[in-house]
């Protein structure tokens, strides 16, 4: 099904998931941009070799695109917000850290639980990274729910497209190569809003942290 | 042609407005003629479907019957709310409310809005629909941060954060849904037709996790409980034509993804396992709505809970299927008339009162005559009052279920009781109680009450008379259902 044997796949597939544990266990709003950074440079690498196997000058290009948007041009956005907003301060999460590990833990063993391995069928060969990429659905979306910092909840919903995206590499579920250009597109406008969103959040409620947003519950 | 007309005038429109720089007058005129040369091309796609069954161009886009029921409902109440907005706008503009530069923003967005809901519903493929579901999120999401009070902020940020992830899973499924035309080899544009007819190559464990995730996904955007939490906040922060539209239009355009996937789902796997889950989803909204709307203080934030109900009344009717799918698909052309009328008189209300608080906003009837009839009519017609169609399309529904969720019938029974007791208790204070002093009589404009009365008017024919070809059209909508 992919252009790299299945031991390699699954390396770096082990690389994208360890990428969101170590979202979860960093202290630093640096330090979750750059594993992001790190991760999508992965994906990007994933869909190179895509591009490759189909022989596709144009999903080469969409490649590149995504490379750029999500390599280069999000965590510039993600940096500059930083910057602007002197944000060096460490990240704040709902649970503790031991929590967290036990949550981390019950997502993995979940994600290889009966509920989820008969989505193996999909792709026979790679079961195992398959189910690695259903785990990192299962962990972004916690570090979503998670983290109080808004930069992070960006990252968080990022990380969880990169997850689905390796997943629909693995199972040969990809979009065709326009669908994907509309797809990265509507990213690249989300990555502008959602960070304009921020810079309008610490404007208003002197922090990037969600949980100061209290204005609704007030009313 | 007609077709192509409907995608590039919203996007010529977006454009023309960018070139505007000062005139409101201009802004109005784009936003009218537009919306104008839309339902007109509206008008002959639903022609040409009704005489043909489909409107097609190049494959790559298609209106089916459902598809035309669609399209009529955002044609139709996007003119409202546009002609509406210009009033409005104007009104806030001078009493300094707003400034020119964010009523030009508001049009450029609600153009882009307006261009990715007729997207989302005449594209073929399931991935540039969901494109174009994600994309109202994003043309959306500075309409509800509008008037820039921290609220609206925070409603706008809890928009665009809940609707992402739950855009993000329905994505998830909505590729699973490709697999059966994928691994068959086939490269290109997958439309909906080829996934009705793979689904013999679709494993039903997968067809299942599929809709799962297509349901929480796009159900997010829909309000279904327990995935509505972004839905009162953004539906009472954003402007009234923008909730008009949110709420009568756009929840609709989420709800034909979930149907588009809920056929190919049941094709392979039988209608039980959709059926259940709308059901569940369907009357845990109505439920929940119900108690939340009993106990309301805000009148933006009732209707916004109104929807909900309503979403969950059409679910239900979508998971009983036969006759329920046909006065589910009714009750969604009546929600949109009533729900788009109802936002449209809260925008009046605002702009008199100034407050979205019921304990604010006494005596309507001598303040805003006009305005607390269409308000007044519009409530009873969404409770499902006799004569107005929703009682006939609320009891259609609710008779499909009968036999076989008897159970069910009776909490949903009981839960409209409650809604019509919580309606009934607000709304005859808000338009009945004693208005407080100094507060000034009249409408603000004679264009801000003259859409919602063609939508109640509208409203009022299609409950009595429902025209032949239309029947037809619904009848064709639901074939699959």
């Amino acid at each position: 099904m992919s252009y790299f044997t299945s031991q390699f796949l699954f390396f770096l597939e082990t690389v994208l998931f360890l990428s969101v544990i170590f979202m979860h266990l960093a202290k630093k709003n640096f330090a979750v941009i750059f594993l992001y950074a790190l991760q999508s440079f992965i994906v990007t690498f994933i869909l190179f070799s895509s591009s490759l196997k189909e022989d596709s000058l144009l999903l080469m290009a969409v490649a590149t695109a995504t490379f750029f948007v999500k390599v280069v041009i999000a965590p510039c956005f993600f940096f500059g917000l930083m910057k602007k907003h002197r944000l060096q301060f460490s990240v704040s999460t709902y649970l503790n850290g031991p929590m967290t590990l036990i949550v981390l833990t019950l997502l993995t063993a979940f994600s290889y639980s009966h509920f989820f391995r008969p989505l193996t069928i999909l792709s026979p060969y790679d079961g195992n990274a398959l189910l690695l990429a259903v785990g990192m659905i299962l962990i972004s979306l916690f570090l979503i729910v998670n983290r109080k910092g808004v930069l992070s909840q960006m990252v968080g919903i990022l990380s969880l497209e990169n997850a689905i995206v390796s997943f629909a590499y693995i199972t040969g579920l990809e979009a065709s190569a326009g669908a994907q250009v509309g797809i990265l597109f509507d990213i690249l406008v989300w990555i502008v809003i959602a960070t304009g969103f921020a810079s309008m959040i610490y404007r208003h409620f002197g922090s990037l942290d969600s949980s100061a947003m209290q204005h609704l519950k007030e009313e | 042609m007609a077709l192509l007309l409907i995608i590039i005038v919203p996007f010529i429109a977006f454009l023309s407005s960018l070139l505007v720089r000062k005139s409101l007058r201009a802004l109005g005129c784009i936003v009218v003629c537009a919306s104008i040369i839309e339902f007109a091309a509206t008008l002959v796609v639903v022609a040409s479907v009704l005489q043909n069954g489909t409107y097609n161009l190049n494959g790559y886009l298609s209106v089916d019957a459902l598809g035309s029921v669609l399209m009529m409902i955002l044609a139709f109440a996007g003119a409202m709310a546009s002609w509406y907005s210009v009033s409005y706008l104007k009104i806030e503009m001078e009493k300094k409310i707003i400034g020119f530069s964010r009523v030009r923003q508001y049009f450029i967005l609600l153009h882009l809005f307006i261009l990715a809901m007729f997207f989302a519903i005449v594209t073929t493929d399931p991935i540039f629909m969901w494109i174009a579901i994600e994309a109202t999120t994003l043309s959306t999401a500075f309409l509800i941060s509008f008037y820039n009070k921290p609220s609206a902020i925070e409603a706008a940020w809890k928009y665009l954060i809940i609707n992402s992830v739950g855009l993000l899973l329905g994505f998830f499924g909505t590729l699973l849904f490709l697999y059966p035309a994928q691994h068959t080899g086939f490269v290109g544009l997958i439309s909906w037709q080829m996934l009705l007819s793979g689904t013999s190559a679709f494993n039903p464990f997968i067809a299942k996790t599929a809709f799962i995730f297509v349901l929480i996904g796009f159900g997010t955007k829909v309000g279904l409980v327990p995935m509505h939490t972004w839905l009162p906040d953004a539906h009472s922060k954003a402007s009234a034509p923008i909730s008009s539209l949110l709420s009568g239009v756009l929840l609709n355009v989420a709800f034909l993804a979930v149907l588009r996937f809920k056929a190919v789902v049941d094709l392979t796997v039988g209608k039980d396992f959709s059926g259940g889950l709308l059901i569940f989803f369907g009357l845990l909204s109505i439920v929940v709505a119900a108690f939340i709307i009993y106990i309301q203080k805000n009148y933006k934030r009732l209707l916004a809970y109104h929807s909900i109900e309503h979403m969950g009344i059409i679910s239900l009717g979508f998971g009983f299927g036969g006759i329920g799918s046909f006065a589910a698909l009714l009750h969604m052309v009546y929600h949109s008339l009533a729900k788009s009328s109802l936002f449209l008189s809260s925008g009046n209300i605002l702009l008199k009162y100034s407050s979205t608080k019921m304990d604010n906003v006494k005596g309507m009837i001598k303040t805003l005559p006009v305005t607390s009839i269409l308000f007044f009519v519009g409530f009873l017609a969404m409770a499902g009052v006799p004569p107005f169609g929703i009682f006939i399309t609320e009891y259609s529904i609710l008779s499909a279920g009968i036999n076989g969720h008897p159970v069910v019938v009776i909490i949903a029974l009981l839960s409209f009781a409650l809604v019509f007791a919580g309606i009934l208790r607000h709304v005859t204070v808000m338009i009945f109680g004693d208005s407080k002093e100094g507060i000034p009589r009249g409408e603000a404009g004679v264009w801000t009450v003259v859409p919602p009365i063609i939508l109640v008017v509208v409203l009022i024919i299609l409950s009595f008379f429902i025209p032949t070809a239309m029947q037809s059209l619904l009848h064709s909508a639901v074939i699959n259902y």
